[in-house]
């Protein structure tokens, strides 16, 4: 059986951070959202996968090859013209003289582990849809089931009030006819897949099943600490580094080759430290923090349930909490961000977000003595001299004199 | 990175295990192995070096074999650490790739039962856990086995007595071959397809037993189970590739890695070296083709990081040059470690007196038996002709090197190394930055593929990878081009500017880059079209015909970047005139003739 992941969309609510890569190469616990996707497939058994890419697709094409490396044989497929929003039929159509048989689709962009396909696998029909439960049900596809619980009723997208607390996960088995439904609807102007489904359930059961796995989502920036601590909690112990005199490490920190923690230096788990790091002395970085490779922590510096990209340097004396840093991001000393509640805006509306600090995307320069504001999005490649308190969004490539 | 195959079968086992290595090539090949058991007996031939090394006494015939190929990366290439290994009444034969993490508490407890180690691998306990295990019944002994060890493994074994092939994998690749009356084993499917394309691949944790006709699996749970079989569309030199159309651009591609696996704990802790017990008043660099490149890229380094004054010689050259009052570090730069002009001139060093460094990408090589000291770059095997990776890890080195012996000279401030030392940290995304933008640089090379001359320019440290630029486009695209420092182009080969002879100029923001946009404009005024690889300016963009920026980098080290966009701009400009991209005409990878 072969497996369709869609992976060809920028997830543009990630925006600044898929400045250069799209959304399923954005790493959580120093692995891209999408090579969880492969793996928990491959873990199931399946090697044959195509990926519909897209947007920034040398990225993803470079990273995954022809799949050798993760135990699968990875086509890939290009969407091009992709319709303007919603357009995962129109990418799963794509793929359309690739199938022949019964096979399943993902969305590239959610964490999910090897359970979350197995309960696919076990039970699935011609037509399946996993669901899941949500606290925010209206920001998905709401999936209401028939009485037995077993097929689906109705599927409604992004409800303003919504029926039941089931969502769609993006997860499906479908027949090769599905794409003649896609068809259809393409026809009438609709490219997602939720419509094509509409067509589907007019002559047949669509079945329904509730999986007890993972499946993590990130939309907007603030989410991806979300993500990033759920994947967190399948971290191991392991050092690889050279850990140096008084270090104290609790919990389950892995540590990559290469890397050098320096004296002093206190790490509480679940907390993921990639290869070629310089840490410390005296650096103090607690649980569900992921910091990636070649990245350099100066001295007196506090990191909390933070994501750290690749490649990026902070000075000594800094405070980072409950933030998002990007590839290269370059910080001199005395830091600041901070956490709080806040209220944050972006296309137009209102999200409530709890215990947030600063997002800064890739490579942004800033000086020392910067401090940056709770839930404040600071762009990609911006340069912020020394001493400025930042307190709202900054676009890329701002100077901030 | 290392290799393992194995056959069951009437054909010549001896031939099928080597032809199976040669296609596993590309993965490693600094020692190599093959055991085959015949009549009871099992006969070994294993040794350092290339695999047509190999002898191929006793292990022609045979009813099953293993072979195995080797990379190291830890504990040298020697005879007795490579594979396979043999148990202590030689009954057992065993290959492995991976590692066995708690093979030293396995490996005492086995020497307190009277076994005897030949090598200083981890592979080793394999096998004679294996003999210790063994009770007549080689499966059950295997699956005990297994239980055992951890880590990430693929292992192959066979018995002197039993005629089948046990094999088992966790974390690393195990893809069986389905043939009539004969089956086949190998870590990667290359080392297969010139027999089948029907593939079973084994998921982590299966234990399978392979016979001539049958082919038996049990998961991770030990419940016999299926594993489907595959047809492999892509034959045997596709696969090597790794979905690459060439080696050169695969190993274009893994020049982030690359530069990433050389700093990895140099960075922080660069204890290889005693810098204190050398002379670091003067240095030279000895190398010949790219290598020397790499040099005269360290010239401009060394000078700039450290202030030690350096002179450049090519291999050939240094013999015949005479000895200086100075002795000055030595640096000699080989890939493969067997170029003979590089030897050579190795050993003129000692004679003279100088203390000599190599740096060099195989382990153990010919050269780090000549030289007082030797550092690796960590940029993987090289197949492709054209040396692409190598040349930027070499650079890399350079950098490492110019850091600490800065340092170590007190003319370079911790701050500063620092920043250095940031610098190389973020190029391995820098490169692959570059890499992504591979469509945008196929475009610029139209026009070059329909020249017969071109010039490459460049200014200061980048005026050597001016000549590396043309180097490589004369390689590999046999398009005559000359590589200048571009104040030098008018004393001369102004004459032979046309609208024919595109230039490739490079252009960087230092203290050169004001004069380059006058010698920019000076070329374009001779109708030449202009090709500019450089920073981001919208001077450059008005006078150049095709322009391509590298990302933001300090001009130290804009000739790591410059350098992978020139090395994909020969790379399409041969692939557009159909150019045998990996083997170039009258070229050979590793030059051991003078």
């Amino acid at each position: 059986m072969k497996a369709v992941i869609l992976a060809a969309g920028e997830g543009t609510r990630l925006r600044p951070f898929t400045a250069t890569e799209p959304k399923v190469m954005i790493p959580v616990a120093n692995k891209p959202i999408l090579e969880y996707v492969v793996n928990a497939i491959v873990k199931n058994g399946i090697r044959d996968i195509i990926m519909v890419v897209g947007y920034k697709r040398q990225k993803i094409m470079s990273y995954f090859g022809n799949g050798d490396e993760f135990g699968a044989d990875i086509e890939y497929v290009v969407q091009k013209n992709q319709p303007p929003t919603g357009g995962t039929a129109h990418a799963l159509y794509q793929t359309k003289n690739k199938i022949d048989e019964e096979f399943i689709v993902f969305p590239g962009d959610n964490v999910i582990s090897k359970d979350t396909v197995s309960d696919l696998l076990e039970n699935m029909e011609d037509y399946t849809i996993l669901i899941t439960r949500s606290e925010t049900p209206s920001k998905y596809g709401v999936v209401t089931l028939k009485s037995g619980g077993e097929y689906v009723e109705r599927l409604v997208e992004k409800p303003k009030k919504s029926p039941s607390h089931l969502i769609s996960t993006g997860i499906y088995s479908f027949r090769p006819d599905i794409f003649d439904h896609i068809e259809k609807v393409m026809g009438e102007g609709r490219y997602d897949i939720p419509s094509a489904i509409e067509k589907v359930r007019e002559k047949n059961e669509i079945k329904a099943i509730k999986t007890r796995g993972y499946w993590i989502d990130a939309v907007y920036p603030w989410d991806l600490l979300d993500v990033n601590r759920a994947a967190l909690k399948k971290i191991n112990k392991k050092y690889n580094g050279l850990i140096g005199e008084n270090v104290m490490i609790k919990g389950n920190v892995k540590i990559g080759r290469g890397t050098r923690i320096r004296g002093g230096s206190f790490i509480e788990g679940p907390t993921i430290i990639g290869e070629g790091c310089d840490i410390g002395p005296n650096v103090c970085i607690s649980s569900s923090s992921s910091i990636g490779d070649n990245t350099k922590i100066g001295p007196f510096t506090s990191i909390e349930n933070s994501l750290v990209m690749n490649g990026v340097a902070i000075g000594s004396n800094s405070s980072i909490v409950n933030s998002v840093i990007g590839d290269g991001v370059k910080v001199k000393n005395n830091f600041s961000t901070y956490s709080d509640d806040k209220k944050i805006e972006t296309d137009g509306t209102l999200h409530k977000v709890q215990d947030i600090g600063a997002m800064i995307a890739e490579d942004t320069k800033i000086g020392s003595g910067v401090t940056v504001d709770a839930g404040v999005i600071v762009g990609k490649g911006c340069e912020i001299k020394s001493g400025k308190t930042i307190r709202e969004y900054i676009d890329s490539g701002s100077k901030v004199m | 990175m290392c290799g393992i195959v194995g056959y069951i079968g009437p054909k010549n086992t001896g031939e099928v295990l080597m032809n199976g290595l040669t296609r596993l090539d590309y993965r490693g090949y600094d020692s190599a192995g093959v055991a085959v058991s015949k009549e009871g007996e099992i006969y070994l031939q294993k040794k350092k070096g290339r695999i047509e090394d190999l002898s191929k006494k006793d292990i022609s015939t045979g009813s099953s074999g293993i072979g195995h190929t080797r990379w190291a990366t830890h504990g040298k290439p020697s005879d007795h650490n490579a594979h396979p290994f043999l148990d202590c009444k030689k009954e057992i034969a065993i290959v492995h790739n991976g590692i066995i993490d708690n093979f030293n508490s396995i490996k005492e407890d086995l020497i307190n039962k009277g076994h005897e180690f030949n090598s200083e691998t981890d592979s080793e306990v394999i096998v004679h856990l294996l003999e210790e295990n063994y009770d007549g019944d080689f499966l059950e002994a295997f699956k005990k086995t297994v239980t055992k060890i951890n880590g990430s493994y693929a292992i192959l074994a066979l018995h002197k007595d039993s005629n089948e092939l046990l094999v088992t994998r966790n974390q690393s690749p195990m893809v069986l071959g389905i043939g009539e009356h004969e089956n086949f084993i190998a870590s990667d499917a290359p080392a297969l397809l010139d027999y089948t394309k029907n593939v079973k691949y084994l998921q982590d944790g299966d234990i399978a037993r392979i016979t001539q006709d049958k082919i038996d699996i049990w998961n991770k749970n030990g419940e016999p189970t299926e594993r489907k079989t595959k047809k492999i569309e892509w034959d045997a030199e596709d696969a090597e590739k790794g979905g690459y159309e060439h080696f050169m651009l695969k190993e274009i591609f893994e020049q982030p890695k690359a530069i990433h696996e050389s700093i990895l704990g140099r960075l922080t802790d660069f204890d290889e070296l005693d810098f204190s017990r050398y002379n670091l008043d003067a240095v030279q660099f000895i190398a010949c083709g790219t290598s020397a490149h790499a040099g005269f890229v360290g010239k401009y380094i060394f000078e700039r990081i450290a202030k030690i004054p350096c002179t450049l010689e090519f291999s050939s050259e240094y013999r015949h040059s005479s000895p200086s009052d100075s002795y000055p570090l030595t640096i000699l730069l080989s890939q493969s470690g067997e170029t003979l002009d590089t030897i050579a001139a190795a050993r003129e060093a000692n004679r003279r007196g100088n203390d000599t460094l190599a740096i060099t990408n195989v382990l153990d090589s010919s050269i780090t038996r000549e030289v007082d000291e030797v550092l690796y770059t960590q940029a993987g095997p090289e197949i492709g002709v054209a040396a692409t990776k190598t040349f930027t890890t070499q650079v890399i080195m350079l950098y490492l090197l110019a850091i600490e012996m800065g340092i170590e000279r007190n003319v370079l401030s911790k701050d500063q190394a620092d920043n250095y030392r940031d610098e190389l940290r973020r190029l391995p995304r820098k490169v692959e930055s570059i890499l992504n933008d591979k469509e945008k640089i196929r475009e610029i090379t139209e026009r070059l593929s329909k020249a017969d001359d071109t010039f490459f320019v460049g200014r200061n440290i980048n005026y050597p990878v001016a000549l590396e630029g043309a180097l490589k486009l004369k390689e590999i695209a046999y398009i005559h081009a000359a590589g200048y420092p571009a104040g030098e182009l008018k004393h001369g080969p102004f004459a032979l500017l046309t609208e024919n002879t595109p230039v490739i100029a490079i252009a960087v923001k230092d203290e050169t880059f004001e004069k380059m946009l006058g010698n920019i404009g000076e070329i374009a005024a001779r109708d030449s079209p202009v090709v500019v690889v450089g920073d981001q300016d919208k001077e450059l963009e008005k006078l150049a015909d095709d322009t391509y920026f590298i990302p933001q980098v300090s001009s130290l080290f804009s000739p790591l970047l410059v350098n992978v966009v020139l090395q994909l701009i020969s790379y399409y400009t041969a692939y557009r005139l159909d150019r045998d991209i990996d083997k170039p005409r009258n070229l050979a990878k590793s030059v051991t003739v003078e």
